[in-house]
């Protein structure tokens, strides 16, 4: 603080790496197309957020990235989506690992019926083999993360629907990082909650971007202002615009962005 | 002020008539309990549970016939249950939409309301015309036929009602269906799944049209499983139908006992429920 | 720029009332400054009287249209061109109510001079003339700004740089002009303040041209040589 000097101290921002490549993405429900060819880079340890109108396609697009789709057979995908080279979409890929390496939280809670512990542990058992003690330990940092241990340590066998609707979000999302994903999908995480826990969940946001890629769905504009790096706008299945969050907000490049952003959408 | 009298008319009427129909329902069911507890307490006492269904004119029990029905019922529902639960998580979780999905609810619904004398007299043409007699075996697999619908049913109608949500979230963290299925969706319904195991029970723990062409009845304790034996409805119904005052008696003790049993099923199904619910 | 209505009708009403008032209150600071040379000109009390009366209401159409801007960003949020509408108009507004500021400290200049009863006022039409070009500068941002024309802000900010050099040569001329004749220092000074002030007022247009390429374009012009470009492509 003391130190003032004329001379410039250059402390340029590090160019975003680029995590996840999705090219020439097309998805469709059955003969409906859904995506339209999509091109967007989710950029490592940003937070990327998509928003637009409903039905534009910003939760389909969120669901295919961790193939959630596949538990639909009459959804389907086309085009490329690359994580580490890899096209996630080849037939040979294994999900369920895919699935380790992309967590997902969803917009209601979706708290197990088990208790606290055996919610964070139920993932993690199912990629790794660990000791008690281990568990234990990557239970209590999982819970940590999501800044939920403090509340709920001295009662972590209880069962997971005891705890407020907040509480259970951050419970999921602790769920989700206990696997140690290298991207946090969150689809509304916060649609569900009231105010302050909706603001605790993006302070959260906030925080874990740190360790992990984000990307988040929201209906809440000025929530993907408040939480987000970059901003996709989609309408109608279509990427509109792609770009920092700040531009988008302050200097769209697109006619249909600004009328969005701004309130002025049919 | 008109339009709002006339809809508080309309809504008094319709309060009215449905508190009508309520009441001639309640009514009966009172009676019947009333009649039912009046007559069965007077032929109850201690000899209904320890001594053997008597000749017509001298002292006895329900004794042999509680055993057989306790475990006819009980041996059916053993086979029933997993069988039902089963096929009720192929019908909620694999089967969805299905060409076979959809045939086997269809058949599930058919044997679910298809009278029970059908069940029996499938069973003794199946089971009872080849072993060349009347067996309690037969009887369990009659009363495990009646049973396996209603638990394929309320199995199947408790997986839907859990939130595909929760599917999504255990399949999002990479757990393979079968885990899914075993940890996630099937204990979100434990409790929904045991009441229907109940309600089964106590629908089979008085179906007299099956026993009678399979089980039969047994004036003395048997324990064979190959051989007739003794059970409550069939007992019942040879009781009350004799011009004996001694049988009557104890057929109005045996219907006391079902009922009871059947009210305590009910009651504990209830509780089960509503746990799960506030859970 | 979005010509089409918010979802939100009042959110428009809001945004409609905020822009009229920014208008209304550069028209009075506009009169004002008109005023004020005019009174130097002429010494006329009654102009200069109008001048110093203005100011209160000057002061309050800034502190109406600030709580204005306030209520409609606690209130909606604006984000995009109505963020830069908001953001622009709230520093417009102080330099409107500088140029206000601006046109009282000539009219009180003027008084003095002609209290103390000078009979010559040293380069009075240059002042004069200078003066009117900034009121005009000031009445052609403020069309600029009602329009939201980008094109017009990026002339009255190259004019800003005429203004500035007419300062100088009246700096110039009256510097000579006090040490020919030492008697004039005063008067000569007073002038000094008057020509300081309406080069001020030239600063304060150009500053609100700035402003108006912002709301419209998005790009920050201040403190940069000449407008970029790259900005005519950005429409």
């Amino acid at each position: 603080m003391a130190n003032f000097t004329l001379q410039e101290t250059s402390e340029k921002t590090p160019p975003p790496v680029t995590q996840l490549s999705i090219r020439n993405f097309n998805f469709y429900y059955g003969k409906f197309q859904a995506l339209k060819n999509i091109n967007l880079d989710v950029y490592k340890n940003c937070v990327t957020a998509f928003i637009g109108p409903s039905g534009c396609g910003k939760s389909t697009l969120l669901r295919t990235l961790n193939r959630m789709y596949s538990l639909y057979p009459e959804q389907r995908a086309e085009g490329e989506l690359l994580l580490d080279g890899k096209n996630l979409l080849d037939r040979d890929l294994d999900v369920n690992e895919l699935r380790a390496r992309i967590g997902m939280v969803f917009q209601k809670p979706t708290p197990f019926p088990m208790s606290i512990y055996d919610n964070i542990a139920f993932g993690v058992r199912l990629h790794e083999r660990m000791s008690r003690g281990q568990m234990d330990e990557r239970v209590e940092w999982a819970l940590q993360r999501a800044a939920l241990w403090d509340e709920v340590k001295d009662k972590l066998g209880q069962s997971g629907m005891s705890l407020s609707g907040g509480q259970q979000q951050r419970l999921c999302i602790a769920r989700g990082i206990a696997v140690k994903p290298e991207i946090l999908l969150l689809d509304e995480p916060t649609s569900a909650l009231d105010p302050i826990s909706t603001l605790r969940i993006e302070e959260l946001i906030h925080d874990l971007k740190k360790d992990f890629t984000i990307v988040i769905v929201t209906h809440n504009m000025q929530q993907a202002a408040r939480v987000s790096d970059y901003t996709a706008y989609m309408y109608l299945g279509e990427l509109i615009e792609f770009d920092q969050t700040d531009t988008i907000f302050i200097k769209p490049g697109r006619k249909e962005t600004e009328d969005y952003i701004t309130g002025r959408f049919g | 002020m008109t339009l709002i009298k006339k809809r508080k008319l309309i809504n008094n009427v319709a309060l009215a008539l449905s508190l009508g129909a309520m009441s001639f329902g309640l009514f009966w069911l009172a009676w019947i309990l009333v009649t039912i507890l009046q007559l069965g307490v007077a032929g109850l006492s201690v000899a209904v549970f320890t001594q053997m269904t008597p000749p017509p004119g001298s002292a006895g029990g329900l004794a042999n016939a509680i055993f057989g029905s306790v475990v006819m019922v009980g041996l059916a529902t053993l086979i029933g249950t997993p069988i039902g639960i089963l096929a009720g998580v192929y019908l909620a979780e694999y089967g969805r939409g299905t060409v076979l999905g959809h045939a086997t609810r269809f058949i599930n619904d058919i044997l679910l309301s298809a009278p029970s004398i059908v069940i029996g007299l499938f069973v003794y043409a199946a089971v009872v015309k080849p072993m060349g007699h009347f067996s309690a075996a037969a009887g369990v697999i009659a009363l495990a036929l009646l049973v396996i619908p209603v638990v394929i049913r309320t199995t199947e109608n408790i997986l839907r009602l859990v939130p595909d949500t929760l599917r999504e979230a255990a399949s999002a963290l990479g757990a393979p269906k079968w885990i899914m299925i075993m940890q996630v969706t099937v204990r979100a319904s434990q409790a929904g799944i045991m009441t229907g195991i109940l309600l089964a029970v106590a629908r089979i723990a008085g179906e007299t049209a099956p026993l009678m062409f399979t089980a039969l009845s047994n004036q003395f304790w048997s324990t064979d499983l190959s051989q007739p034996m003794a059970n409550l409805p069939m007992t019942i119904f040879r009781f009350a139908m004799s011009p004996f005052k001694d049988w009557q008696d104890l057929a109005w003790a045996g219907v006391l006992l079902i009922t009871a049993g059947v009210l305590a099923l009910n009651i504990v199904a209830r509780i089960l429920f509503k746990e799960k619910l506030t859970a | 720029m979005s010509n089409s209505e918010h979802t939100s009708k009042q959110f428009d009403a809001d945004l409609e009332d905020i822009r009229s008032r920014v208008l209304q209150m550069g028209g009075l600071v506009e009169a004002q400054l008109m005023a004020a040379i005019e009174g130097f000109s002429s010494g006329g009390e009654a102009v200069i009287d109008q001048v110093l009366t203005a100011e209160p209401r000057v002061n309050s159409y800034e502190k109406e249209i600030d709580d204005a801007i306030v209520h409609v960003v606690a209130r909606r949020q604006p984000a995009a061109s109505d963020l830069r509408l908001i953001m622009g108009v709230s520093k417009i507004v102080t330099d409107l109510e500088r140029i206000g500021d601006e046109a009282e400290k000539i009219a009180r200049m003027a008084r003095q001079i002609y209290a103390r009863g000078a009979l010559t006022i040293p380069r009075s039409i240059d002042v004069r003339q200078t003066g009117n070009k900034a009121a005009m500068m000031l009445r052609r941002v403020l069309d600029a700004m009602a329009r939201l024309d980008a094109g017009e802000a990026e002339k009255i900010i190259a004019e800003d740089k005429l203004i500035d050099t007419e300062f100088r040569g009246i700096m110039r001329q009256l510097i000579t002009y006090m040490m020919e004749d030492p008697r004039t220092i005063t008067t000569a000074l007073d002038i000094v303040w008057i020509a300081k002030a309406i080069e001020r007022v030239g600063d304060h247009a150009k500053n609100i041209a700035e402003q108006v390429i912002y709301i419209v374009h998005g790009t920050d012009v201040r403190h940069t040589a000449a407008p970029p470009a790259a900005l005519q492509g950005n429409a």
